[in-house]
């Protein structure tokens, strides 16, 4: 039976009414009208749907919503004012800046259709967290090795992604 | 750069956090534009010369369907293309920009809906798709000069336009003023015909008018050497949408009342429905189940209540056995028992190469097995369909065909095409599969909403989509050829097999036995003949009904797949190729070469093969070995030519005899189409294409046993991930004077025979087949 959960989305508190075994990716789609996180497998098989579950990439497909409260829930459209208050932007300055990992996305040219691309974005944003300078084969590990499966891109837009990770870490630097 | 340049004032897409009625939309509009726009409530009647065409469309013959030019300088193109991931939306961009002299931040594109768009045609065929918005610009062009020439009073031949400012005599005008308060009764000349279902085509997918409206004449268009905006490589406009969560996907998309929507799908690929299951309304109070024909579904206006009510009612539903499948290790056998008649085409001439076979000094007989493959989109198959009680049905989709799935949804609804409209949205990208306006959830979503009344969404599963969206079929290919004393080919047979590959059925509708077009057996040579010094050629492709056909779903319905026919009649063209530059101890690149005088591959060839550090050698190498646990590698080589561009590719792979392993450790990729739009966009196609073509080379098959598709989630239907991925090196030739040619369809296509390549050069094995994966290996070298 529905609950009314309390959940933080994007550094705003949301109450929803939805079932605690509800898969978060349900939520996050249909009550929250986010559309970062993309069914793909239902499975945790590819990673189109990850968002941020306090930092750490979560596959909401698989993900109960009551597994997410109480923690913070960043998505693809939360990512900027990550990166703000990461640097302490000013209001009109975080207004027009992407999360580095986002403006890489675009100057790297590297969705194609683009379906996956916001959980590569995620798992690059984790990725880049822990590891702020990694190499061509740690990024290629991260994205292929790292539990639950690899992230999955049917248009084969890994070299493409790799040179926006090494972007993004560039001017997350400077 | 803009964030929004496929959205515009009268787009149908709201902001993804609003929920959008159907009329909605209509009042959105900023209103913006002054000229050259629509009249209000304009709908085209008919076409000159073209009585079938239908309402509810934009008359392609008039400039206003095309092109907008608003008072603040933007403009706004329409194209019932679609953007399907190779950035093609960007070129269009280009062309349209290069032909108007502005910028192309400055235009947007509304694409793929069918009521505000003129054209149609296929999403595949971008230069086509290009070349009418180009010529739509290029006529525009003119209209403006003749306009400003007035304007100004000076003559059209002082004029100068930069970015969209119109220069002469010392005066100079904006195209938003130029065209203000005016209406210019310029007329497109167009040929072509509206999309239909046709049993009488003689397309073997049962529709005409795929190709959409082509804009006609010559107008004057910007030399080579004038371009300023084709050529350099402007950014995509869909992507800062896609990176930032602000573009709508289809997957997005809500109405009020709508209903969501998860199929019960048959048992096997030929099972009929005994009894439904039931649902549990203490359980899922709000769910519930549908049924016409062998069509399940349930329905809730909630998604997860959907999603486990559909669970339960498919674990108490009842369907009939079938085992009428051969099984995929058996397929091979299936399509050689079949009773072919004709070839469904034949080029070149039989009495030539028999008697040049019959001289020839060496002759090579060679057999090659393609499995097969799917599409395997990351987001599965998806649609939302609102069936009205007035007859009204409007449908928003991610296919790359609006109009002929437009067609396709008359035709099983029995209406007239005008009552249906067809939006367009991003979705996962389709490789091929809706290129014919079919396969799809849109029949699902259209049934069950003409069922409930209400809007349905209706979202495949992938487990469904891997086992029951259309599949590019296995090909079988016999090669005989001839060599002469000297080396060389003299004497060229090929024969392919194969199931049907362009059924454009829509699932749903041949569930619920309800209308749909007629695919016909057959098959087509897909080959642009690179070699033209080899004299005697015969090429004969015979096509053979879906396996499976007879059963209620169309059994394992054929359709194309990214670079059709040629991706799998060049794995073997080339690997015969490789096989003969073996018989006679041959360099292959240097054999290649000598087989043709096509001097724009023989500079591909060089330039790609120097980009690798080809040295010239024979293959197979000299320590070749089938055996051991250590890792021998080898290099390879092939070709294509397709769509006025050519290809090379070149793989360096390493074989663990004792375990199969194969690994890609580099990859050189080389294309030359012609002019080069956007260098920067290509070295993206080129370098993901072989990424795909790896997977495909080292991973991917269909599996079934007899009754149905087994490899129906990511561990069982493998495809390439980023470690596996080797180092790809991109080797780009822009020539001025030879038009523009395709840029991102063929990259997939040269690297399975080049891996292949690579393999005989590393073990002295040359597989007839793919995937090389380890068991297939590792029967290869113990054979």
């Amino acid at each position: 039976m529905a609950n009314e959960l309390t959940l933080t989305v994007n550094g705003a508190k949301q109450v929803v009414s939805a079932a605690p075994e509800t898969p978060l990716i349900f939520v996050l789609r249909n009550e929250l009208k986010l559309s970062g996180p993309r069914l793909g497998c239902g499975m945790a098989q590819c990673g189109s749907c990850s968002v941020l579950l306090d930092g750490e990439e979560v596959r909401t497909c698989i993900t109960p919503v009551s597994y997410a409260v109480g923690k913070k829930v960043t998505t693809i459209e939360g990512l900027p004012a990550v990166w703000a208050a990461q640097k302490s932007l000013s209001a009109a300055d975080a207004a027009k800046t992407l999360h580095p990992v986002q403006q890489a996305w675009i100057d790297e040219q590297v969705p194609q259709c683009g379906y996956c691309q916001s959980g590569m974005m995620i798992a690059a944003v984790e990725l880049l967290a822990k590891n702020p300078n990694p190499t061509v084969a740690q990024i290629k590990d991260a994205f292929t090795n790292k539990p639950p499966s690899p992230h999955l891109c049917r248009c084969g837009t890994y070299a493409a992604i790799i040179d926006a990770v090494q972007r993004a870490a560039k001017a997350m630097k400077a | 750069m803009t964030l929004k340049t496929e959205t515009s004032s009268d787009s149908p897409i709201t902001p993804f956090s609003t929920t959008l009625t159907r009329r909605g939309f209509v009042k959105m509009g900023g209103a913006l534009f002054v000229s050259f726009a629509l009249p209000a409530g304009f709908r085209a009647q008919t076409v000159e010369g073209h009585a079938s065409l239908q309402a509810n469309q934009l008359d392609p013959t008039l400039l206003a369907s095309w092109l907008e030019i608003r008072s603040d300088n933007t403009i706004l193109m329409r194209t019932g293309r679609t953007e399907t991931g190779t950035g093609m939306s960007g070129y269009y961009t280009q062309a349209i920009a290069e032909e108007l002299s502005v910028r192309p931040e400055t235009i947007s594109l509304i694409m793929g809906d069918t009521d505000k768009t003129p054209d149609g045609g296929y999403s595949a065929g971008f230069l086509y798709g290009m070349n009418n918005v180009r010529k739509v610009a290029a006529y525009t062009y003119q209209a403006l000069l003749k306009l400003a020439a007035a304007q100004l009073d000076v003559p059209v031949g002082d004029l100068t336009v930069v970015d969209g400012v119109v220069s002469g005599g010392g005066k100079s005008i904006r195209y938003g003023q130029l065209v203000e308060g005016q209406h210019l009764d310029l007329k497109i000349p167009v040929s072509g015909e509206a999309s239909r279902v046709d049993p009488s085509s003689p397309n073997g997918n049962g529709m005409a008018g795929l190709d959409g409206f082509t804009v006609t004449g010559d107008p004057p268009m910007k030399a080579v050497k004038e371009f300023k905006v084709l050529g350099t490589s402007f950014p995509a406009g869909h992507i800062p949408g896609k990176v930032t969560g602000k573009t709508q996907w289809s997957c997005d998309l809500t109405l009020p009342g709508m209903l969501h929507a998860r199929m019960v799908r048959p048992a096997t690929v030929g099972s009929t429905l005994v009894s439904a299951g039931t649902i549990d309304k203490t359980k899922f109070p709000t769910a519930e189940v549908i049924q016409k024909g062998n069509l399940l579904a349930v329905v809730s206006p909630n998604e997860w209540e959907a999603v486990q009510a559909a669970v339960s009612v498919a674990s108490t539903t009842k369907w009939t056995e079938w085992a009428g499948l051969p099984g995929s290790e058996n397929v091979t056998k299936a399509i050689r028992e079949y009773k072919w008649s004709a070839p469904g085409e034949s080029k070149g001439n039989a009495a030539d190469v028999t008697a040049a076979l019959a001289s020839a000094s060496k002759r090579i007989f060679a057999t090659y097995e393609l499995p097969y493959v799917r599409h395997a989109p990351i987001g599965p198959f998806l649609a939302v369909a609102d069936v009205r009680a007035d007859g009204s049905v409007t449908v928003w989709t991610h296919s790359a065909q609006s109009r002929g799935l437009r067609a396709q949804i008359a035709n099983t609804l029995s209406i007239p095409v005008e009552k249906v409209v067809v939006r367009w949205l991003e979705h996962s990208a389709q490789y091929g599969r809706t290129t014919f306006g079919g396969d799809g959830a849109e029949g699902d979503a259209v049934i069950l909403s003409q069922f409930t009344g209400k809007p349905v969404r209706v979202q495949w599963t992938l487990q469904e989509d891997l086992a029951w969206s259309s599949v590019s079929p296995a090909y079988v290919l016999d090669i005989k050829a001839g060599c002469d004393a000297n080396g060389r080919l003299i004497a060229f047979h090929s024969a392919s097999y194969t199931p049907h590959q362009s059924d454009a059925r829509l699932l749903g509708a041949l569930l619920a036995g309800m209308p749909c077009s007629m695919p016909k057996p057959g098959s087509w040579i897909a080959t642009e003949w690179p070699y033209d010094k080899i004299q005697n050629r015969l090429e004969e492709a015979y096509g053979m009904p879906s396996i499976g056909a007879q059963s209620v779903t169309g059994g394992l319905r054929g359709n194309i797949m990214r670079t059709p026919g040629q991706r799998q009649q060049n794995f073997a063209l080339e690997g015969l190729i490789n096989e003969a530059a073996a018989a006679v101890g041959a360099d292959p690149v240097q054999f290649r070469l000598d087989h043709t005088t096509d001097q724009r591959l023989i500079d591909l060839l060089k330039a790609t093969a120097k980009a690798a550090g080809w040295e010239p050698r024979r293959s197979p190498q000299a320590k070749a070995r089938k055996t051991g646990t250590a890792a021998v590698t080898g290099r390879g080589v092939c070709i294509m030519q397709r769509a006025n561009a050519y290809w090379v590719g070149i793989a360096e792979i390493s074989v663990v005899p004792a375990t199969g392993v194969v690994k890609a450790s580099k990859f050189t990729i080389g294309a030359e189409p012609g002019k080069i739009i956007n260098p920067r966009q290509l070295d993206r196609c080129m370098k993901s294409g072989v990424v795909m073509g790896l997977s495909e080379a080292l991973k991917e098959e269909v599996t079934f046993d007899k009754s149905k598709v087994t490899s129906t989630n990511w561990s069982r239907y493998k495809i390439l991930t980023m470690e596996e991925m080797p180092e790809i090196k991109v080797v780009q030739i822009s020539r001025d004077d030879k038009g523009f040619g395709g840029g991102s369809e063929a990259a997939n296509a040269v690297v399975p025979p080049a891996v292949a390549a690579a393999f005989y050069d590393a073990t002295g094995v040359q597989p007839g087949s793919i995937p090389l994966n380890p068991a297939y290996v590792k029967t290869l070298l113990k054979g």
